[in-house]
């Protein structure tokens, strides 16, 4: 814990990174980052449900400052291989934010989110993992 | 001689007492998911695309259409014929029967309106939708579009029944009063809630930590749940208070319904789903929001979903055989024996499977009847509804 706040706290220190706002309201969520992009995101409503739709809020950057485009977001569950029954969509909120609506986790396990980021022709692939009891 | 007779038996009475008020061990991660299916009953529910919907006016109109055979092509089937009180709202057939006999179980009403997909393909994404395909499936009660238009419109009583419901007389447009039927249809099964089981008791005592009360849980059920909880896994997709996820899986029940004829399940359920002009997405949808369509409008159609099949509930299932969605299984001693033999050649799964022969023992798979049973209870008499203008 401490050293990931210590890593993060590095990252911030560089100018092009304090500028990605990871507060999106009510809370900052997740920090998912790589060498080229930095990604903050949390679900809304705050407490993902078994079997209950929920949206995630998504602010994402680059290591130098240019704008950052979410391509496709997804889950899957990777011990039994299957995704989710539904296929979210993706609303650009401009400078990096965005919305992507239309999740729905039908069972409690590991899920596997999957967040396809790109800046011009450089495009990555970052991952989150969640434990729904 | 008869000291000691005595004293053998008071032992043995008290170890039977003990045996009778044993609690096995239950660790904290157990009792969080014991308790992730209650409390019993849920809050009542109330669909948003439903102006009716928790209404006692659309209740009691819904109740009556709900007995009414005139909807019906023939005027000889009411939707009670197949879905009866005194049958946990089901009928006791393997397959249902209507004009002719059914490729599927008639499903039990039981707490339907707490779901989000209904039929057992998840054709329908609203309570009320789904009522509208057997008032006009010639299969079934064969009613035709324009049928409860004209009958709510000649029938004095039925007539004033819907204006206390909808704020106004039945008008000339057949396919909203088509729609208001069913709204009102759903208005009433949203209300057929099962009643508290012995297990709601045990869960109840077991969250608050009242051994003494939760000691009076059969053993046989405590082990059941145990294993249903634990090693079965039963609880991935049979979870929550109503012990389903309300979603769709594929468990190794053959898909032929008859030679050269498959049952796609919820692969062609979604074709109907999308193709329905009464789903949610569609203009008869009250929520102004659009919130409660959120399903319909991000559900994917994907290949895995042929065979797939929506997971029951498992309240009151001690009381509403046959099973599985075409009642292929008589007793819920063969349930257990298909999840404990099913052969994993048929589930065609790449990773870890969720289902996979079980293997039970005798005693385990009779452990996991008796908790099954405990989910049973003795619902109260109905009585008959009041008349809709006296």
């Amino acid at each position: 814990m401490r050293l990931a706040a210590a890593l993060l706290g590095t990252l911030l220190a560089t100018p092009a990174w304090a500028d990605c706002a990871l507060d999106l309201g009510r809370g900052t969520g997740w920090v998912v980052f790589s060498e080229h992009y930095l990604m903050a995101f949390r679900p809304d409503p705050l407490r993902i449900e078994v079997g209950e739709p929920f949206a995630l809020i998504l602010n994402v950057c680059t290591r130098n400052g240019g704008a950052a485009e979410l391509l496709a977001v997804d889950a899957n569950m990777p011990e039994h291989r299957h995704g989710m029954n539904y296929r979210a969509t993706i609303v650009a909120k401009g400078d990096g934010r965005f919305r992507a609506e239309g999740f729905l986790f039908h069972m409690p396990g590991r899920w596997e989110i999957t967040f396809d980021v790109r800046a011009g022709d450089d495009s990555e692939r970052l991952t989150h993992d969640i434990i729904l009891k | 001689m008869r000291l000691l007779l005595l004293l053998v038996w008071l032992l043995a009475v008290g170890a039977v007492g003990v045996r009778a008020q044993q609690l096995l061990d239950w660790s904290s991660d157990e009792i969080r998911a014991v308790g992730q299916h209650g409390p019993w009953p849920p809050p009542p529910v109330r669909d948003p695309s439903n102006k009716v919907s928790g209404t006692p006016a659309g209740i009691a109109l819904g109740e009556h259409l709900f007995n009414e055979p005139r909807l019906s092509g023939d005027g000889r089937m009411s939707c009670a014929k197949c879905h009866q009180a005194g049958r946990e709202w089901s009928d006791g057939l393997a397959k249902a029967r209507g004009a002719v006999e059914l490729d599927r179980r008639t499903p039990s009403l039981w707490n339907v309106g707490y779901l989000h997909w209904f039929g057992w393909d998840g054709a329908g994404d609203s309570l009320w939708a789904q009522s509208i395909r057997p008032l006009l499936d010639p299969r079934e009660m064969n009613g035709g579009p324009t049928r409860a238009g004209e009958f709510l419109r000649s029938d004095l009583a039925f007539a004033c029944g819907y204006e206390r419901a909808f704020g106004s007389k039945p008008g000339t447009d057949d396919e909203r009063l088509l729609v208001d039927t069913a709204k009102a249809l759903a208005a009433f099964q949203a209300t057929l809630v099962s009643p508290r089981a012995p297990f709601d008791d045990f869960r109840d005592a077991l969250v608050s930590g009242d051994r003494e009360s939760a000691a009076r849980y059969p053993l046989a059920a405590q082990r059941g749940l145990k294993l249903f909880i634990g090693e079965a896994n039963c609880n991935l997709c049979h979870l929550g208070p109503r012990f389903t996820s309300g979603e769709f899986g594929d468990i190794g029940i053959p898909f032929f319904v008859r030679p050269g004829e498959v049952d796609s399940g919820r692969l062609g359920g979604l074709g109907r789903l999308a193709a329905n002009p009464f789903n949610l997405l569609g203009k008869y949808n009250d929520d102004a929001t659009g919130n409660n369509a959120r399903r319909t409008r991000h559900v994917q159609r994907q290949h895995a979903n042929f065979g797939e099949f929506r997971v029951p509930g498992l309240r009151q299932v001690g009381r509403s055989g046959p099973y599985m969605h075409n009642g292929s299984l008589a007793t819920l001693e063969d349930v257990i024996r298909h999840y404990s033999e099913v052969s994993p050649d048929r589930l065609h799964s790449d990773g870890i499977p969720l289902v996979r022969p079980l293997g039970l023992s005798a005693e385990q798979s009779a452990d996991l009847v008796a908790f099954l049973r405990s989910l049973d209870a003795e619902p109260l008499a109905r009585p008959s509804p009041a008349p809709l203008c006296p």
